[in-house]
């Protein structure tokens, strides 16, 4: 569903054709294995950033997925991106804020939010990632 | 057979039959109506087999499954034998029940879009239905109003109210005046501009719509910072009270758009005539035109989120050597306000929980007098710290319940501060439009617990008594003249309290966290109390770790469970 989603839209940024190829072919994981080896958070591994891109999600995120992501309902803990989503967990982030699962509650934010506050939340969500 | 109208129990007749003496009776033992037995929301009934000396031998009647495990904030219905009541997520279905024994008569099943959870802020809710002249209409999460058949389920119009893509959608029930149903709007989050809108319960055609916002050339448009009118939010999601005498409606209006107030006002407490009308107000409308007849703002320029939807109670007190045609109203703000509903005048106005971004409210000019320096006041890029109470507000939805034996008013209050400042934000059409950011995680002034279950004294305005509640959103009340309140918890405690003192007679664990009243009624003359249960689902994920000792206080739920003796 997501993968004919990205299909039909026009594409920009950081998936290349070839990636936008795969998502209309396959289902979500497929694609996003081929799309995790494209997506670069430039932000990765800065420490200075989490503080910022903390705030960010409480200003955009928090009133479904918490304050500093800290909130009771599994299926939308953000802490727990890698444990649920492994190698996939970058790109089913991306592909999920860009393009949403309204079905669920969470509304696209393609074209609203910019690339850079995107990669900063991604980065503090980074920062409080659980073991299990 | 107190305010019900003559031409509601017309409409009746054709369920119940009503004769001049057995129909107080009869019409006692319903419910017809969200707040009661009439239009007024005192959330009381006449009823008392079910007394204090008694309540300890309640048990279990009957139980019917809602099918949906979202918040579950529907109040049935009675109307003669049968109960109608919603369940979350749209809704998801409209029951119609045997009150006697729960069979189901029939079961609608609305045809929603898949995508309105994307722009609906705070949880997949719905509060009920209204019922006129064999009749029952609901609106919708993605902003349509719907009439059905009472006897058949069968669908008789839908109207679209709004579109659901920008913001709007509908979670309470709507008010029956005369031959109109009158729906509020829900959108607050979404910048949108608030309205009520009536339409023909015959046809489903519009018949007025009156903004809360008013538009250029409409006086109080003037108190908006250029166009931010537009997107200035003051939606009507709670309900509305009627007032058959003064053929008043009564529709209180929600926070202003965005929640940062340095886009449509002055970014200080000195922001002059920027106040912002008509959000954060209660708000007095002509029944057949529309007009509004008189407003009164609570929280002028409001940036703590100090919506003012919460419901208006009408009821008639002794102040001061007068009776006085009063409305009652506690606010998300702190303070519990009585006014005279014939005109709009300010008779008190007075703290029910610890408040601190105001020191008072001036009762000559009716406006709060802010914490000084703007210490409690967010500005952008600003925070203002510990602001008591935070923006779940001294009391949310959860509606209150007046009883006239007692003269007391039975709320759910939380004890709760927050940090809060304002942030630079772009509006999207359909997106949350906030320009804030916000802690809630932290307990308020009063001690640990976060909640508090009180009786209110509306004239000596002081609380009678309490219960401390460890977890915040408590259940609305129900009071009867059986000398009891009925409220739940978000642990799934259903319990009756004696009224006058507060002392917890008798308890029952339902499974689920409760947060509507529970509600009462006869059938063939015996009186049953019925609650719907399934805890809150949204708002506690604005609360950090408090919001997850909500979460696991109970598992998510979807059930209502009648009782008898």
């Amino acid at each position: 569903m997501y993968g004919g989603i990205l299909a039909v839209k026009p594409f920009s940024g950081l998936f290349t054709p070839a990636v936008v190829l795969a998502a209309g072919l396959f289902v979500l994981p497929l694609a996003a294995s081929a799309a995790d080896a494209e997506l670069v958070n430039p932000y990765a591994g800065r420490e200075d950033i989490v503080e910022e891109g903390g705030s960010l999600l409480n200003q955009y995120c928090s009133h479904c997925h918490g304050p500093w992501a800290v909130q009771g309902e599994r299926p939308r803990d953000l802490r727990r991106l890698n444990l649920r989503y492994g190698d996939y967990a970058m790109s089913t982030f991306y592909t999920t804020v860009q393009n949403g699962r309204p079905p669920k509650g969470m509304p696209p934010w393609k074209g609203i939010l910019e690339d850079d506050i995107v990669w900063k939340i991604y980065t503090f969500l980074q920062s409080v990632q659980v073991e299990d | 057979m107190s305010r019900v109208s003559r031409k509601v129990l017309t409409g009746i007749a054709g369920v119940v039959l009503v004769t001049a003496s057995a129909a107080s009776f009869a019409d006692r033992g319903q419910w017809l109506h969200y707040g009661g037995n009439d239009r007024s929301n005192t959330r009381y009934s006449e009823l008392k087999q079910i007394k204090t000396s008694n309540v300890h031998k309640l048990k279990v009647a009957w139980m019917h499954s809602l099918g949906s495990l979202e918040t579950q904030e529907s109040t049935p219905l009675v109307v003669g034998d049968t109960m109608y009541v919603t369940t979350s997520t749209g809704p998801r279905y409209v029951f119609a029940l045997d009150a006697k024994t729960g069979k189901t008569k029939w079961a609608h099943q609305p045809e929603m879009p898949n995508d309105y959870f994307a722009t609906v802020c705070c949880g997949l809710d719905n509060r009920g239905v209204a019922y006129s002249n064999g009749k029952i209409f609901f609106g919708r999460l993605d902003a349509k109003l719907v009439a059905l058949d009472a006897n058949t389920g069968k669908k008789l119009w839908t109207t679209t109210v709004e579109n659901y893509r920008n913001g709007h959608a509908i979670t309470s029930p709507p008010l029956i005046v005369n031959n109109l149903v009158v729906t509020g709007i829900a959108g607050g989050e979404y910048g949108i501009r608030g309205f009520i809108a009536a339409y023909d319960q015959e046809t489903g055609e519009e018949v007025w719509k009156t903004y809360t916002i008013p538009g250029p050339g409409e006086p109080g448009n003037e108190t908006w910072k250029g166009d931010s009118w537009k997107t200035g939010a003051g939606s009507t999601w709670g309900v509305g009270s009627y007032d058959p005498k003064l053929n008043m409606i009564y529709w209180s209006t929600s926070n202003a758009g965005p929640w940062g107030g340095h886009t449509r006002s002055i970014d200080s407490s000195e922001f002059g005539d920027l106040t912002n009308k008509w959000t954060a107000s209660q708000l007095a409308f002509d029944a057949d035109t529309g007009a509004i007849k008189w407003g009164y703002q609570f929280t002028p320029n409001d940036v703590w989120d100090y919506d003012g939807i919460n419901e208006a109670v009408l009821y008639d007190l002794k102040i001061g050597g007068r009776t006085v045609p009063a409305l009652m109203h506690a606010d998300r703000n702190g303070f519990f306000y009585v006014l005279n509903r014939a005109t709009g005048e300010l008779i008190s106005a007075d703290p029910f929980v610890t408040v601190n971004w105001a020191t008072h409210i001036d009762l000559k000019t009716g406006r709060p007098v802010e914490a000084a320096n703007n210490e409690k006041r967010p500005q952008l890029g600003k925070w203002a710290r510990n602001v008591c109470p935070n923006l779940i507000g001294g009391k949310n939805w959860s509606p209150m319940a007046y009883n006239p034996d007692t003269g007391l008013v039975y709320l759910p209050a939380f004890n709760m501060c927050m940090d809060i400042a304002n942030k630079e934000e772009e509006y999207t059409p359909g997106r949350f439009y906030l320009a804030s950011e916000f802690n809630l995680d932290m307990s308020g002034a009063s001690g640990d617990h976060l909640a508090e279950f009180m009786a209110w004294d509306p004239v000596k305005k002081e609380k009678a008594w309490v219960i401390n509640e460890d977890l915040p959103f408590v259940s609305g009340a129900m009071t009867t003249a059986g000398g009891l309140v009925f409220y739940g918890n978000q642990h799934g405690m259903l319990k009756a309290v004696n009224a006058k003192t507060g002392k917890v007679l008798w308890e029952f664990d339902v499974g689920t966290g409760i947060i509507q009243s529970p509600m009462t009624y006869t059938v063939d003359g015996k009186q049953y109390l019925a609650v719907v249960a399934g805890r809150s689902k949204g708002p506690p994920s604005f609360f950090g770790k408090i919001g997850q000792r909500v979460v696991d206080a109970s598992p998510e739920g979807g059930i209502l469970v009648v009782f008898e003796l």
